[in-house]
C-alpha cells in the first residue's frame, strides 16, 4: 500500500519537473515556475490516482485537466499573471504521447510490414483504438483548461463594462 | 492634419503589441481584449482582422470620429508567455493610471528588451520533462538517462535548424529524427527494462501544445478561421514529427 503511495508520488514529482521543463521552453515569467510545478504534480497526482482505481484514462485526463483550468483562476489573481501562463505548461505532461507512438507503429506495420490478413485486421483496431483515445484525451484536456479560462472571460469583461 | 498623425501612431502601437501577443502565443480572444483595452485607454474605439500571418486594424477617435486603417505582417511565431503576462499586466495599469501613448510605447520597449532564459538552462530543464515524460510511461532510470540525452540533442537540432532558418517543419522532421535515432539506440541494445518508453518520450517535447490548445481556445470562441490554421499547423507539426520518428524506426528495422 506504502509503496504503491509513493510510486504514485514520485511519478507526479515526474509529471511536475515535465511541467516546469516545458514552462521554461515557453519562457514563463521566474515567479510562475513555483505554480506550475505544483499544478503540474496536482494534475498528475489525480491523473494517476484515478487510473490506479481503474477510471477511463480520458476521463480521468479530463478530470486532471479541469483541476488545473479551474485552480489557476483564484491562482490567477493571486500571483497576478493570466491563468494561460500557468495552465498550458502544467496540462502538457498529460499530452498523450504514448498512443500517437502507438498508432504511428501500428500504421507503420499495416502498410509496410505485414501481409497477412488476420494480423492486418489487428493493426487496424490498434489504429482505430489509440488514435481516438489519443483524438479524445486531447480535446478533453483542451476542454478542461480552457472552459474555466472561457467562463472567467465573462466576468472580466462584466467587470470592464461597468466601469 | 495633427490627429490624423496621432492616429497613425496609435495604430502602429496597437498593431506592434498585438502582433507581439499573436507571436508569443496568445489566443485571438486575448489579443482582441488587450487591444480595446489600450485603445479604450487613449480614447480609440479599435477594430481588427487579426489572422496568423497578417493583422488589420482600424482605429477611430472616439470624439472627431476620425479613423486610420493600417495592414502588418506578423514576424515568425515564437511562444513567449512572459511577454504575454507582462503585457496583460501594463494593460490593466494603462486603464488604471491613465497612460500616455508615450509611455505605453515606452512601456512595450522595455516589455519588448526583456531576455529569455539562457539556450542552455532551456536544453536542460526540456531535457529534464523529456526523462520526466519517460517516468511517466513507465520507464526505469536507465531509460530515463536515454531520454534525457535524446531530448537534449533533438532540441539542440531544432535550436539550431531554427537559427539557420530552416522551414519550420524541416527543423521539426530534423529534431525528430535526431530523438528517435537516439532512442532507437536504446530499444535496438535492449537496454533498461522499457526501452520502448524512451523511443515513444523522446519526441514529446515537440508535441504543439499551445498550438493545439489555443486552436480549440480560438473554436470554442467562435474564432473559427484562427482555431482552424493554428490546428492544421498543429497537424502538419504532429505529421513532421511522426516523419521522424517512422524514419529512425526503418534506420533500426524495429516493429
Amino acid at each position: 500500500m506504502i509503496a504503491t503511495i509513493l510510486e504514485l508520488l514520485e511519478v507526479s514529482v515526474w509529471a511536475g519537473i515535465a511541467a516546469v521543463g516545458f514552462g521554461i521552453l515557453f519562457n514563463i515569467p521566474k515567479k510562475a515556475i513555483l505554480t506550475v510545478f505544483f499544478l503540474g504534480f496536482g494534475a498528475g497526482l489525480i491523473k494517476f490516482v484515478l487510473l490506479h482505481f481503474e477510471v477511463n484514462i480520458v476521463l480521468a485526463s479530463l478530470i486532471a485537466a479541469s483541476f488545473v483550468g479551474v485552480l489557476s483562476l483564484p491562482l490567477a489573481h493571486g500571483i497576478h499573471q493570466p491563468p494561460v501562463v500557468f495552465s498550458i505548461p502544467a496540462v502538457i505532461p498529460m499530452i498523450p504521447g504514448f498512443y500517437a507512438y502507438e498508432t504511428v507503429l501500428s500504421i507503420m506495420s499495416f502498410t509496410f510490414s505485414e501481409k497477412n490478413d488476420s494480423k492486418r485486421l489487428i493493426f487496424m483496431e490498434d489504429i482505430f483504438s489509440n488514435g481516438f483515445t489519443m483524438l479524445f484525451i486531447l480535446i478533453s484536456l483542451t476542454i478542461g483548461v480552457s472552459l474555466p479560462l472561457l467562463l472567467l472571460r465573462k466576468h472580466t469583461v462584466k467587470r470592464v463594462d461597468l466601469r | 492634419m495633427k490627429t490624423e498623425n496621432r492616429l497613425e501612431q496609435i495604430a502602429d502601437l496597437l498593431l506592434e503589441i498585438a502582433s507581439i501577443l499573436m507571436v508569443s502565443g496568445a489566443n485571438t480572444n486575448r489579443v482582441d481584449v488587450n487591444i480595446d483595452r489600450f485603445a479604450s485607454v487613449l480614447h480609440c474605439e479599435s477594430y481588427s482582422l487579426i489572422s496568423q500571418k497578417t493583422m488589420i486594424l482600424t482605429v477611430i477617435d472616439t470624439e472627431t470620429k476620425e479613423n486610420y486603417t493600417k495592414v502588418k505582417n506578423l514576424p515568425s511565431h515564437k511562444i513567449n508567455f512572459t511577454i504575454i503576462s507582462a503585457i496583460s499586466k501594463a494593460s490593466w495599469n494603462a486603464l488604471d493610471e491613465d497612460w500616455s501613448l508615450s509611455k505605453i510605447s515606452q512601456e512595450i520597449e522595455t516589455i519588448k528588451a526583456q531576455k529569455r532564459y539562457s539556450r542552455l538552462v532551456v536544453l536542460l530543464a526540456v531535457s529534464f520533462s523529456g526523462a520526466g515524460f519517460c517516468k511517466i510511461f513507465g520507464g526505469d532510470y536507465y531509460n530515463l538517462a536515454l531520454a534525457f540525452v535524446s531530448t537534449f540533442f533533438g532540441l539542440l537540432m531544432l535550436q539550431t535548424a531554427h537559427k539557420r532558418e530552416f522551414n519550420t517543419y524541416i527543423s521539426v522532421f530534423l529534431a525528430s529524427l535526431t530523438a528517435s535515432l537516439l532512442a532507437s539506440l536504446g530499444v535496438y541494445f535492449n537496454l533498461g527494462t522499457q526501452p520502448e518508453a524512451t523511443l515513444a518520450t523522446s519526441i514529446l517535447f515537440l508535441v504543439p501544445g499551445v498550438a493545439l490548445i489555443n486552436s480549440f481556445t480560438d473554436l470554442l470562441d467562435k474564432n473559427v478561421l484562427n482555431g482552424m490554421v493554428r490546428f492544421s499547423n498543429g497537424i502538419m507539426t504532429v505529421l513532421a514529427i511522426a516523419l521522424g520518428l517512422f524514419v529512425a524506426m526503418l534506420i533500426f528495422q524495429l516493429k
